[in-house]
């Protein structure tokens, strides 16, 4: 419970600073409050919910080691949008592919996470626009400018995956094949700075990408990359703001970016975020090469960040566990008993549980369960509870077939001593079978905890804030992928490693079972 | 019939199945308090059968069964029943996670609800008997075979049990174990425990039991006196029996 205690706390701590904001704003007569402006529907109990994936900056990224505190145009934007209204702000990180199954559930009011505006997402969403862009095509320093985009026929292309890059990319591979020419190859990644990884790393010949991004990234990437190509295409000039389809609010919201825009505070927020092309040239001189940092590894290391997001995976992984071994004790009991409709329906949940992939059932609890149960989509279900659900269930099925092995590996003359020595039923399970079934099962299931413990990663598609997701977070701010890989890596390894000593510790218990450790036991 | 009301247990028209299979076939048996019975028959011929539905193990489908004067049924309680009637098994079935004075005192905790020390003074007692006190902290697999056996017997006594039952005892142990473990039976059998032993054992079947009951097919075939047994019987079919063990 303590994580998601935490959360709430950590949210309640940003809905203050926000109406904090909101006041200097006001105070500075920015809004100039001759009348409360009409608020659009998707502000409940007057906050504004704005979900976001925090890994593209400038527009939005967490800018440092905070990882509550995001950062970027879109975040701005947010805080202005929010004081325009009088209410407070809510910020949901979660990965790119959960955004718009957020917004339809109901989860957040509006989406900012550096979008562009297409047709396409029009269909089922409105958006609107607030900051002009465009796409263009990036390669390592030094490649020479395309004249076309034909000259990236055969050639490798990274895009994020869930943008609508590559179906215009996998668009202009029509034309390509169309007039004879080999078609591009299209690399989908999740987040955005793997994306320029592949470039970096020479897997991949470019990426598409926004013109917005890559000015910020510039002093990251020490001048390494370069723009080649500024592909004319029409549909990708603005980054826009995504709302579940309404007229009216998207009206409303078109208002409010129209007076931002008015009263100067669009500009502003362009100004603080706009980095020019020299000051990333200056930075790109001096930059270091590729050496492993120690000062960030063991900055990572000692962070509160990296820590916290171990606990959350760890907690993830303990609750989930035992959990599942709770509800797995019945079920096998069930399962080695007498045939019965109790036990075809048991046998149904194992096979859909162990044969579902578990991301499958975590983005299905998430985002498809809230759709037909309303009860799921108020704000108590938050992601660490439906993580803590689904891997529960999950490991609950694996977690069966081992208990119904170590249950018939139990000689059944065991509970017929039992029996006779006039023990119930429940004593000869509780003194009887389970002591010895537990020695049988013990290995398994830490080998299964440890996948388990490992498997949490998952949840930062459903943005829980664990080690994996703090990692990604924090090298999509820096660029700096080996030293907080290593970092993550030193960490998984301490928490498996210490689970292996308890192991160990624990079959020291079960020397009963060895006729040559059995006499120093009790010595 | 009705129960003999001298019996501390009476067996009338007792009848077992497994499917078409006829395990007892309506078996009639009286035992006095005290009395050694000692059950033979070949392989198959209900034997254990009968022992196993003595304390409900197994749950017989006709006829009647009393102990004590009580109708043992479905509806007796279980717990009540097993406390009265102990039973060895032929493999021990000991719990090999629980040290021998463990295993003692388990069933006298939870089922007596007895403190702890008392449990383990009563244990100490009859592993006394056992001539295994030394062991008491050791676990089964520490343990010989003959070892383990007298551990058993003193994990059924250690429920004071009326009546025991022992089911083949001695057939898994080594002939030098087997010595052991009859001689224990021997001192419980002169103690005046009511007892009734499924075995091979033919010096113990002889020299202790009161009764020798000859099972063939599910069938009581005779119940006899050992001497009048093993000097004269009255079936060919334990003729054969007895030239087959002795011969």
């Amino acid at each position: 419970m303590t994580p998601v205690m935490a959360r709430l706390r950590c949210l309640r701590a940003m809905r203050i600073v926000v109406v904090g904001l909101a006041a200097m704003l006001a105070g500075a007569g920015m809004a100039r409050a001759d009348a409360q402006p009409p608020l659009p529907g998707f502000i409940h109990d007057s906050a504004l919910t704005v979900c976001t994936n925090p890994t593209l900056p400038p527009m939005t990224f967490v800018n440092g080691t905070d990882m509550q505190a995001v950062d970027g145009i879109d975040m701005d934007l947010a805080h202005a949008l929010a004081a325009y209204w009088h209410v407070t702000l809510a910020v949901t990180t979660m990965d790119f592919t959960g955004l718009f199954p957020s917004l339809a559930a109901g989860r957040c009011g509006v989406v900012a996470s550096g979008i562009i505006e297409l047709p396409q997402r029009e269909r089922n969403f409105d958006a609107v626009a607030y900051q002009d862009t465009a796409l263009v095509i990036v390669a390592r320093a030094g490649t020479r400018p395309l004249s076309s985009m034909a000259d990236l026929s055969g050639r490798k292309v990274a895009v994020q995956a869930g943008t609508s890059y590559s179906a215009r990319l996998a668009q202009e591979n029509e034309a390509l094949v169309a007039t004879g020419h080999a078609p591009m190859l299209i690399a989908q990644y999740p987040t955005e700075e793997e994306v320029v990884q592949q470039v970096l790393i020479g897997r991949a010949f470019a990426l598409a990408s926004q013109d917005v991004e890559l000015a910020y990234r510039r002093e990251q990437l020490h001048g390494k990359v370069g723009v080649i190509f500024t592909p004319p295409y029409p549909e990708y000039r603005h980054f826009a703001l995504y709302i579940r389809k309404n007229a009216q609010d998207r009206a409303l919201l078109e208002q409010a970016i129209a007076t931002l825009r008015e009263n100067g505070q669009m500009a502003a927020i362009e100004k603080k975020w706009a980095i020019t092309s020299d000051a990333a040239q200056a930075l790109g001189a001096s930059a270091p090469a590729s050496a492993f940092r120690w000062s960030t590894f063991f900055g990572a290391l000692t962070s509160a960040a990296f820590m916290r997001g171990a606990f959350i995976t760890l907690a993830v992984a303990v609750l989930s566990h035992l959990t599942a071994i709770a509800l797995s004790i019945p079920l096998a009991l069930v399962l080695n008993g007498r045939d019965s409709m109790l036990r075809t329906g048991i046998k149904l949940y194992v096979a859909l549980f162990r044969g579902a992939p578990t991301l499958l059932q975590l983005l299905f609890i998430w985002n498809a369960l809230p759709q037909f149960l309303p009860f799921f989509r108020e704000a108590w279900f938050t992601p660490f509870l439906a993580t803590w659900l689904a891997l529960s269930i999950n490991e609950s099925a694996y977690q069966v077939e081992i208990n119904r092995a170590a249950l018939t590996a139990i000689d059944p003359a065991q509970a017929l001593a039992g029996n006779a020595l006039g023990l119930s039923r429940g004593q000869v399970y509780r003194h009887v079978i389970f002591p010895q079934a537990l020695r049988i099962a013990l290995p398994p299931t830490i080998n299964a905890f440890i996948t388990l413990l490992k498997t949490t990663s998952l949840a930062s598609v459903i943005s829980v804030q664990e080690l994996l997701a703090v990692t990604q977070i924090q090298v999509a701010r820096t660029f700096e992928f080996t030293e907080y890989y290593a970092a993550a890596l030193v960490y998984y390894l301490a928490m498996v490693f210490f689970f292996l000593l308890v192991q160990k510790r624990v079959e020291r218990r079960f020397a009963w079972a060895d006729q040559y450790r059995a006499g120093t036991h009790d010595s | 019939m009705t129960p003999d009301p001298a019996a501390v247990l009476s067996i009338r028209n007792l009848s077992k199945l497994y499917k078409d299979f006829i395990a007892l076939d309506r078996i009639n048996l009286d035992v006095r308090r005290g009395e050694k019975v000692v059950v033979l028959g070949p392989s198959g011929s209900g034997k254990s059968t009968l022992i196993r539905c003595l304390n409900r193990i197994e749950p017989h489908d006709s006829g009647s069964l009393h102990i004590n004067g009580q109708a043992i049924t479905a509806r007796t309680d279980l717990i009540r029943l097993r406390a009265l009637v102990g039973l060895v098994f032929q493999n021990y079935n000991l719990f090999p996670h629980l040290s021998v004075l463990d295993n003692c005192t388990l069933a006298p905790r939870l089922v007596r609800r007895m403190p702890r020390a008392q449990a383990e003074a009563l244990a100490m007692r009859f592993l006394q008997q056992v001539n295994i006190a030394g062991q008491a902290r050791k676990y089964p697999i520490q343990l010989s075979g003959g070892q383990q056996q007298r551990v058993a017997i003193a994990r059924a006594l250690c429920m004071q049990p009326e009546i025991m039952l022992f089911d083949e005892p001695t057939a898994a142990l080594d002939p030098e174990a087997v010595s052991g473990v009859a001689t224990i039976m021997n001192d419980l059998a002169a103690q005046g425990i009511t007892m009734l032993c499924v075995t091979h054992e033919m010096r113990f079947a002889r020299h202790v039991a009161d009764l020798i009951v000859f099972m063939d097919q599910g069938r009581i075939m005779e119940i006899t006196p050992p001497e009048q047994f093993f000097t004269n019987p009255q079936t060919q079919r334990a003729q054969d029996f007895l030239n087959q063990m002795i011969g």
